[in-house]
Order: C-alpha cells, then sequence, then structure tokens
C-alpha cells in the first residue's frame, strides 16, 4: 500500500543552515502521527516539504507516492493543511473563509463544514478578525476539513489556545478523522497534546529523525532499568541503551529492547510517554541508534 | 478564484473607481465646455465660456490634474494595489493558506493581476482618450508632445507597466512597504529614462535650417516636438551660439534645429507603450517564475 507520507534522506537547507537533515520516515495510512520536537527542530520545515511550500535541498518526499512539487494540484486537492499560527483572511467573515474554501477546492463539502463550525457555535457572519484564538483555529480546521483530505498536515494548531480549548480541539479533530480514516501527521511541542489523540509518534530533535514508529509499539519497547552502579564500561548485552545515567551506587539506563531475564539487582520500569520523549530529545545523538521498524517494534 | 479576488480587492477596487472617475469626469466636464460649440470667445488664448461652468473648467485646469495627475496615477496604482497583491499575503502568512488550495499558485496568481489590472487599465484607456479630445480642443496653443505620457495608449501601457512593477517588487521582497517605495523609485527612473533619453531617438530627428536669419520661425512648425534650442553658425561653420541670440558682432550664417514632426506623434506613442508593455511581461514573467517558486 502507498504510504501517505514517504521520505529517503529528506533535508532542507537555508542558507548555511540544515533546518532538517537525512530523514527517512514512513507514515503509514490511517494514522494519526504526532510530530514532536523542541522549536526549531525541523518540524515545520518538514511539513512545508510534505505540503509542496518547500522544495527539497536533498533526499525526496513523496505523498500517496507523488512529488509534491512535480504533482502539486492533484495532490493539493487531496491534503489539508493548516499552518502555523493558523492563517486566515482577517478581514473576511466566516461565511466568506467556506466560501474561499469552496471556490478553491473541487472535492469540498460545504455542508459538513457548516455543520462542523454550527455545532461549535461560530457565528457565519462574524469577521475572522473578532474570533477568539480557539474559534480561529476551529474555522482553520473546518476548512482543511472541508476540503475532504485523505492527509490532514497540522503545524503546531493549538499552539496559542488555552487548555480547555486545546481539549476541544484535539477532541474534534479525532472524531472529525475518524469516520473518513483521514491520515493526520500533526506537530506539536506539547507531549500532552500527542498523547491524547495520537497513534504514531515522530520525534524530531535539531533537524533529524530521532524515533519514529506506533505509540504503542514505542511504549512496549523502551524501558527505564534500574540496577547497581555499572563499573567502567560494562554494557547490558543485547540492549541498545539511549541515556544512561550513573551516582555512585546506582546505574539508571533509559534502553529500546528487552531482556529475557533481568540480572541480579535491577529492576524495569516502563516509560511515560513524555520520559521517552524527554529522554531522546535530551540525548542528540539518540538519533544515530538504528531506528526500529514498525513491524519489528511490534514484534 | 475570481469570487476570491473580489473579495480580497474590492476595496481598492472601489477606491480606484472613485478617483478614477473623479478625474475622468474633471477632463471630460473641461473638454466639453472647451467643444467648439460651446465657445463664446477666446479667454487667454483658450475657449472659456465665462459662466460658472466655464470658470469652474478654468480652475480644473489650473490645478492642472489633466498634465500633472495622469503622470503620478500609473504610479500610485503600482504601488498601492501592485505591491499588496502578493506582499500582503505574504506578510499575513496567509499565501500558505493560498497555495495549499486546490488551485495551482500559476492560476492563483495570473486570475488575481488579471481581475485586480484589467479594470485599471479600461480605466486608464478612457483617461486618456478623454485626454486626447481635451487637448484637441484645447485650441492652436497646445500641442500634443507637451502632453505625451497623459494620452492613451501611453497611460494604459504605463499603468499596465506601474502595476507588473509593483506587484513583482512585492513578490521578490515580500513585504509592501519596502516594495512600494522600490516600485515608486523604479518607476520614475524608467519613465524619465525613456522620456529625457531614448524617447528623442526612437526616429532619426529632422533637421530645420535656413540662412533666412529674418524668416527662421520655429513656430513654422506647430505641431513639432523642439529637441534642442537653435544653434547659429558663422559662415565658416563654427558654432556662435546654442541657444541663445548670437553675441554682438558675430555674423550668422545660418541656424540650425532638431525637430520630430507633428505627424510622428502616433508613431512615437506606439514605440514607446510597446517598450513598456515589453517591460511590463518581463516583470509579469519574473514575478510569475518567483511566486511559482518561492519558498513559503
Amino acid at each position: 500500500m502507498i504510504a501517505p507520507i514517504q521520505a529517503t534522506g529528506l533535508g532542507k537547507r537555508f542558507g548555511r543552515t540544515w533546518a532538517l537533515r537525512d530523514c527517512s520516515i514512513r507514515i503509514p495510512a490511517g494514522k494519526i502521527a504526532g510530530l514532536v520536537g523542541p522549536n526549531g527542530a525541523g518540524k515545520t520545515t518538514f511539513l512545508h516539504l510534505v505540503a509542496g511550500l518547500l522544495s527539497p535541498t536533498a533526499g525526496e518526499v513523496t505523498v500517496f507516492g507523488r512529488s509534491p512539487r512535480s504533482n502539486l494540484l492533484q495532490l493539493l486537492d487531496r491534503i489539508g493543511f493548516v499552518a502555523q499560527d493558523t492563517p486566515l483572511y482577517s478581514g473576511f467573515t466566516v461565511a466568506d473563509m467556506l466560501m474561499f474554501g469552496r471556490r478553491l477546492n473541487s472535492r469540498w463539502d460545504q455542508s459538513a463544514a457548516e455543520d462542523r463550525l454550527r455545532s461549535l457555535e461560530i457565528p457565519f457572519d462574524r469577521k475572522i478578525s473578532h474570533l477568539s484564538g480557539g474559534q480561529r483555529s476551529q474555522v482553520a480546521l473546518a476548512l482543511a476539513l472541508g476540503k475532504r483530505p485523505e492527509l490532514l498536515l497540522m503545524d503546531e494548531p493549538v499552539a496559542r489556545l488555552d487548555p480547555l480549548a486545546r481539549r476541544e480541539f484535539m477532541q474534534g479533530l479525532t472524531e472529525a478523522v475518524a469516520e473518513e480514516g483521514t491520515t493526520v501527521l500533526l506537530s506539536s511541542h506539547v507531549v500532552g497534546d500527542i498523547e491524547r489523540v495520537c497513534d504514531y509518534l515522530v520525534i524530531i530533535a535539531g533537524g533529524q529523525v530521532q524515533v519514529a514508529g506506533d505509540i504503542d509499539a514505542l511504549l512496549a519497547l523502551h524501558h527505564l532499568l534500574v540496577g547497581p552502579r555499572l563499573a567502567g564500561d560494562t554494557r547490558l548485552p543485547g540492549l541498545d541503551v539511549v541515556k544512561e545515567q550513573h551516582t555512585a551506587r546506582q546505574s539508571s539506563l533509559w534502553v529500546r529492547g528487552r531482556l529475557p531475564q533481568l540480572p541480579d539487582g535491577w529492576r524495569e520500569a516502563s516509560l511515560p510517554l513524555e520520559e521517552l520523549v524527554i529522554t531522546y530529545l535530551s540525548v542528540p545523538g539518540a538519533g544515530s541508534l538504528p531506528k526500529p521498524e514498525p513491524e519489528e517494534a511490534l514484534a | 478564484m475570481s469570487w476570491v479576488t473580489w473579495r480580497q480587492h474590492r476595496l481598492e477596487g472601489a477606491w480606484s473607481l472613485i478617483f478614477g472617475s473623479l478625474i475622468a469626469a474633471a477632463i471630460g466636464f473641461v473638454a466639453y465646455q472647451l467643444h467648439p460649440a460651446n465657445c463664446p470667445g477666446l479667454v487667454d488664448g483658450y475657449c472659456w465660456s465665462d459662466d460658472a461652468a466655464g470658470q469652474l473648467a478654468q480652475k480644473i485646469v489650473r490645478f492642472n490634474i489633466y498634465q500633472y495627475g495622469l503622470v503620478v496615477f500609473p504610479a500610485l496604482a503600482g504601488a498601492f494595489i501592485g505591491c499588496p497583491l502578493v506582499a500582503r499575503e505574504i506578510e499575513n502568512g496567509t499565501h500558505r493558506l493560498a497555495w495549499t488550495q486546490g488551485v495551482t499558485r500559476m492560476r492563483w496568481f495570473l486570475v488575481k493581476l488579471a481581475y485586480v489590472t484589467f479594470p485599471l487599465l479600461v480605466g486608464a484607456a478612457a483617461v486618456g482618450v478623454l485626454e486626447i479630445i481635451l487637448i484637441n480642443h484645447l485650441g492652436t496653443g497646445a500641442n500634443h508632445w507637451d502632453f505625451f505620457d497623459q494620452q492613451a495608449p501611453m497611460t494604459v501601457a504605463a499603468t499596465l507597466f506601474a502595476l507588473s512593477l509593483g506587484v513583482a517588487a512585492g513578490a521578490l521582497v515580500g513585504r509592501s512597504v519596502p516594495a512600494m517605495a522600490v516600485t515608486l523609485f523604479a518607476f520614475v527612473v524608467v519613465r524619465i529614462g525613456l522620456a529625457q533619453i531614448a524617447r528623442p531617438n526612437y526616429m532619426t530627428a529632422v533637421v530645420y535650417t535656413t540662412h533666412d536669419l529674418a524668416g527662421y520661425n520655429s513656430a513654422a512648425y506647430p505641431t513639432a516636438w523642439w529637441l534642442d534650442p537653435p544653434s547659429y553658425y558663422g559662415s565658416s561653420g563654427q558654432l556662435l551660439s546654442n541657444g541663445g541670440l548670437a553675441g554682438p558682432g558675430q555674423r550668422v550664417s545660418y541656424v540650425v534645429q532638431h525637430f520630430q514632426p507633428g505627424d510622428r506623434f502616433w508613431t512615437f506613442q506606439t514605440i514607446e507603450s510597446v517598450i513598456l508593455t515589453c517591460l511590463a511581461l518581463i516583470l509579469i514573467g519574473f514575478a510569475i517564475y518567483w511566486v511559482t517558486r518561492r519558498v513559503a
């Protein structure tokens, strides 16, 4: 099956700086994928490359098997894109924005978009500039969903919303895409948002993909091992150590993989998602570890 | 896309319509007042009636809108309508919204450009034609060459050029205000460069020369565009004076002056309009390239 997004050695350079480097990931169809990383990690660059707003400097990215830059029109009808800060025309009314979507997209579903905004009690005759941040984001989402996209890309859609509006937005998103089986890729630097709605995770830092996979599989794969202080460069065989920390008496290892039997004095704890993300983000070189394939991770 | 363009630019459209109508009405009114059929007598060599309408017409003429206004107007259209066309989208980030809809950037850009440009060109043509009528009615004192930039087709070509310049600058710079500065500066440089340097040389000038100093009178060619002041030469061909009359005691043998005859006026209009239109097309081509390839 053709993946909605497949990147191979993808890189983008602005001037002398690589915003994204050697990025190879595959987002399977039907996933709600979260793209996490600190500010400036390359999340926006990656989303713009997928949406065809940028051309890669190195490698390639395909969307439904096609290159965004050369097949832009066929793809744009199938992609919904909500850019950072949810840009909308501030002089337009909500109804004008829907008309905008209707006039520019061949698969536009007017009644779905209207129903969506009506259920959120967003007045159609209000100007965009007079909407609250949450309402603005909802209009941007309705505009993207009105295209009936097969792939929905969102760049920090809830970054400027308060916790309640965040929750509502994410809730609405999950319901909307569940029916159609839309693939979603959304970026955020808040793990809580991702954890609530996503089933697939891509961690990106310093322009490189650190890890990518099903969240359940990633959680099953990663553990925290705590035991007596390891002497020198002793290694526990059969484990990829993402991060290690030693005190005088004990060693803590954040590991990928599992030992059939733990050595004496060691105990294993599962890693919450937030902890897993922070572990990867705090170790810049972790991305150079062999990446688990989703299949392998599930096994 | 046409609806979107209308919705986005209807305010500029309304302003252009108001300004354009005012100018057209003023010029048309003066032209009507000057019509020989409405002419009771000459005032200052012009054909004015002395009633209220005639006095209003005189005020309009003194305000010179039919002369300077029409030179400035295309530049303003280029700066205030051309520059924001793409630049404002980039400033507000809405280009990321527009460029991810089911329309190619090329189509998005061309429709916007066409819908904004076409009405302005029609307006410029209407004003330019009214100006021709006005100048025809001004009487023998008026020379078409003195109003070269204010008549159609030059008004149309200048407006197209200014808009293309504004749009291209806006697309390149990505911010409206600096693009406006670039547009106004480049517009002035190109227009003055063409008028001062290129225009006299579109065709080889005709030489008016005579030994009959008493009978020398450039008024013999009332429709001509005189390119230089008369030059006075001595009997051995040495230049005695360039401009004013020769000094006392110098014996002038003959006088030389260059001009473009009046029947070349429309040829010159066509040549310069074509030059400006070609420049405009190059700028539009550049803007298309920049918009479709631009990183967002």
